[in-house]
């Protein structure tokens, strides 16, 4: 295969890939929730490697989406001379910061969900008062805490825990028994 | 995969294999709390921390293989490597809530030694575990701190602490053949897990000091190669949680994760 050739096959499964939505919000792609990190070629050429960002180790929904993106680039790269490769990496580490503003929005107006980030502080998809209290770490899926809006009073989903980015961004050479 | 010799790689393995083999057993115990936690928000609490743990054996599994359903469920039990500790039901919530405690106090020790370990893919699972852990720990002391408040909480859940911690040693317990002093030389790990252990302790006593209690420590290597975990011998409540695990393949050999 000639290199113009192949990468126009990765640019392809790229694109494809890009579109697979997430199995619980089937609305939001892969890509907008940052759990798509990369599509290259491999192995002198003979290999189309896609990497993913698992959000959670223990999330029930990474074999879903690995068949899914596994059908989405076969399907882009037919009749090609490749194989496939659909890989969790485990470095870079997963965040609620790589959720696209586009979805954050989304995740608000549709699901009123919330996103907790470093770049912004959640606030209420329902009443968009800022002030949320903090209820509990763990909430419907092991990505999601749960907390409380005094405004409106509803408790709100939150994509991530509450030192989820801190703690993923710290440097994990000395423990955290503080 | 790091550079070092073949025979410390093997016993980096060993190590792999009973740190993965107490995920999924106190994993696939925690999930027992599924529908039936004192409250929602500890059902909801202890089902995702089972999820992580589970998600943690997982990725240490793979490690060691492709195959990760056949070392997690095919193994024979004398070939199992998890902690006692591990394998105990704790069906009654302070005894699940004190082993918690226990075991993610160790296990933030454990993940900590080997963020930074020569073996890269090893490393690079303790980091992204380690992360997950801190929500783990932050539940498991905040339940603890309140309960020994109150007298009730004292006289409940502190003798648990003399149940449980001779058995807790186990966690900073390698498998025989693995020798902690060349995963040490070779950076695999970053510390000795006597100094682990040293600091897992000095957390439990700190926990426990407000309710003016003391935990009583064994001496090293309290437990017996014969009796051992690591070693390969099995609980008797091992039996009944593998055959738990392992309910849905035999209904059905194809069934994956
Ligand atoms: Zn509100």
């Amino acid at each position: 295969m000639s290199r113009a050739v192949l990468a126009g096959v990765v640019a392809a499964v790229r694109r494809s890939v890009s579109q697979v939505c997430d199995p619980e919000y089937p609305e939001v792609t892969i890509a907008e929730l940052g759990i798509l990190e990369g599509v290259s070629s491999s192995d002198g050429g003979s290999t189309v490697r896609i990497e993913l960002v698992p959000t959670m180790l223990g999330c029930p929904a990474l074999d879903v989406i690995a068949r899914d993106v596994t059908d989405a680039a076969r399907t882009a790269c037919a009749g090609a001379d490749v194989s496939i490769e659909v890989t969790f990496v485990d470095d870079p580490v997963w965040t609620p910061d790589r959720i696209a503003p586009s979805a954050v929005g989304f995740l608000a107006r549709e699901y009123s969900v919330a996103v907790r980030s470093r770049s912004a502080t959640a606030s209420c998809p329902i009443c968009g008062n800022d002030a949320l209290e903090h209820r509990s770490d763990f909430g419907p899926t092991p990505c999601r805490s749960v907390e409380w809006c005094p405004s409106c009073r509803n408790p709100i989903e939150v994509v991530g825990r509450v030192d989820m980015p801190a703690a993923m961004e710290a440097a994990p050479a000395s423990p955290a028994l503080a | 995969m790091t550079d070092s010799a073949p025979e410390v790689m093997d016993g980096a393995r060993e190590m792999v294999l009973a740190l993965a083999d107490d995920e999924l057993c106190i994993g696939q115990n925690l999930a027992w709390w599924i529908a039936v936690g004192p409250f929602l928000e500890e059902d909801l609490a202890l089902t995702s921390i089972s999820q992580d743990e589970l998600g943690h054996a997982r990725a240490l599994y793979g490690l060691l293989g492709d195959d990760v359903d056949a070392l997690a469920y095919a193994r024979q039990p004398h070939e199992y490597r998890s902690a006692h500790l591990t394998e105990l039901p704790c069906r009654d919530w302070g005894e699940t809530l004190v082993r918690h405690f226990l075991y993610d106090t160790a296990e933030t020790v454990r993940w900590a030694a080997l963020a930074d370990s020569s073996w890269e893919a090893l490393g690079a699972v303790a980091r992204r575990a380690l992360a997950e852990e801190r929500s783990h720990l932050r539940h498991a002391t905040g339940l603890l701190s309140r309960l020994l408040r109150t007298e009730a909480g004292r006289s409940q859940l502190l003798p648990l602490f003399d149940q449980f911690t001779p058995m807790a040693c186990e966690l900073f317990e390698l498998p025989p053949g693995c020798a902690a002093d060349d995963l040490v030389a070779a950076g695999i790990m970053a510390r000795p897990l006597s100094d682990q252990r040293a600091e897992w302790q000095a957390a439990v006593d700190e926990a426990v000091a407000s309710a003016g209690y003391q935990p009583q420590w064994p001496a090293d290597s309290a437990i017996p190669a014969s009796a051992s975990g690591r070693a390969g011998q099995r609980s008797a409540h091992f039996a009944a949680l593998h055959a738990e695990m392992v309910e849905v393949l035999s209904i059905d050999p194809t069934a994956v994760w």
